[in-house]
Parts: structure tokens; C-alpha cells; sequence
């Protein structure tokens, strides 16, 4: 069987998130995950795009760019890929809180990295490329 | 989802009422009614979160940003949370930091 492959295309403004999600939701849906794979896959990829959104569109000035989403199910697994023109960023070599900052009073936390580290736990697969564009590639199995 | 959020300040207890999403682009209202209780010294901030159906990193943000506000001795309340939002509570270690009730007051 081939895979089944769609892309969409959203502009890179924080008011995406919600149809990012919703497009995943339905495509999840449709394949027969359960609620909890597919909440955990909108969660994973909310993450990571909040920070191409973030940081690396708007902080550095570009406006105007988009974060394509293209899914593909194949072989019982669902692969999301983001797509973006930002600035290069490997969201892998950001630094993750450690096991003594999760147990810290919450005042004291640090809290940059959390984003990332619930992506990389929220999905079978994570992993960065780079082929002129940022690609962030999620993956879950069934 | 969209997102709604009231919030109301009675006896010392800020009750703040969260449906929808809570992501990024949801974060800065919670923020605002975090700020608007925060003015009235409440001792107790108690979330009402049963029809919240999506937390992102962005609503832990908050609830960190909540603590410096009000103060270190003010405690945090989730009234009935869903199950996925209890993980990522569990994940992140935020869940020692809380607490998870099924109703308020007790």
C-alpha cells in the first residue's frame, strides 16, 4: 500500500495553532488513533510550531512566512512533518530542564525548554532536518 | 476549541474558570485574569478545569508566572483536570507543585 500523503499550508502567526491542531486531530481521526495518541501528537507538534512561530519568525523579523504540515500514514505509522523558512534552528540542542529543575518550587523553575522536552515525550518519534528548510518530523505508531 | 476564561475573587479565594484550549495564543488571557486577581491578595488560587480540553507548556508558564505573582505561600487548586492534562502535569513535574482536587472547597 502506498502512502497516503497531504500537506497543508498555514501562515506562521500564533492564531495558527488551533487549525494545526484541528487538521492533525482529523487526520488522526481518520486513520482510527485513539484519542490519547492523538491528543499527545497535537500537543508535540503545538509545541514545536509555537516556537517556529515565535522564535524563529517573529523574533527575527519575518513576517509573512508559513509553517507547512504535511502528514503521511504508512505502514500503521503517522508521520507529521513541519516545514518552515525561519531561521535554522535544531529544537534537539536546546537545553531541557534536568531532573533537579522538575522538582524545584515552581517560582524557582527555569522554564525555557519545557516545550521541547513535552514534544519529545509526547510523540514515538522526534527528529530534526535540514534540507534548506527547517524540518521537524514527529512520529506515532499505532 | 476556543477558549474562555472568567475569573472572581470571594473570601481571600481567586476562582478562575478555564474551557477550551489553553496554547499559546489563549496564554496572554489567563494572564490577564491572573493579573486582575493578583490585585486583591487572594490566598488561594482555585482552577476550575473540567472543561479544559487542551494545556500546552504555555498554560504551565502561567500557572509558574501565577506562583511569583501571588506569592510562594499561595496554593494552586486544579478542580478535576482531564487524564491528559494530568500527564502532562506528571511529566513535567508540575503535579508536586499543585493540587489536583475534585471539587473546592474540599
Amino acid at each position: 500500500m502506498d502512502a497516503i500523503i497531504e500537506k497543508k499550508s498555514f501562515d506562521a502567526i500564533i492564531d495558527s495553532l488551533s487549525p494545526i491542531r484541528d487538521f492533525l486531530s482529523e487526520k488522526g481521526n481518520s486513520f482510527g488513533f485513539d484519542k490519547k495518541k492523538i491528543y499527545k501528537l497535537c500537543l508535540a507538534v503545538d509545541e514545536v510550531a509555537t516556537n517556529i512561530i515565535r522564535h524563529g519568525y517573529e523574533e527575527n523579523g519575518k513576517t509573512g512566512g508559513l509553517v507547512d504540515v504535511i502528514t503521511s500514514f504508512y505502514d500503521n505509522k503517522l508521520t507529521v512533518i513541519l516545514e518552515d523558512d525561519a531561521i535554522a534552528y535544531n529544537p534537539l540542542e536546546h537545553a531541557l530542564p534536568s531532573e533537579e529543575d522538575l522538582k524545584k518550587p515552581l517560582e524557582d523553575r527555569p522554564i525555557g525548554g519545557l516545550g521541547v522536552m513535552i514534544a519529545k515525550q509526547s510523540v514515538d518519534e522526534f527528529k530534526y532536518e535540514y534540507n534548506g528548510r527547517n524540518r521537524n518530523i514527529f512520529v506515532i505508531n499505532f | 476549541m476556543s477558549f474562555k476564561i472568567k475569573s472572581e475573587v470571594a473570601d481571600s479565594v481567586a476562582k478562575i474558570t478555564l474551557e477550551g484550549s489553553l496554547d499559546s495564543a489563549s496564554a496572554p488571557l489567563f494572564q490577564e485574569e491572573i493579573q486582575k486577581v493578583a490585585g486583591q491578595s487572594p490566598k488561594d488560587m482555585v482552577l476550575f478545569v473540567s472543561e479544559l480540553e487542551f494545556m500546552a507548556s504555555a498554560g504551565l508558564r502561567m500557572i509558574v508566572f501565577a506562583k511569583q505573582k501571588l506569592g510562594p505561600n499561595v496554593q494552586i487548586f486544579l478542580v478535576k483536570p482531564q487524564d491528559l492534562i494530568i500527564e502532562t502535569l506528571q511529566m513535567t513535574g508540575f503535579i508536586h507543585s499543585v493540587h489536583i482536587v475534585d471539587k473546592y472547597p474540599a
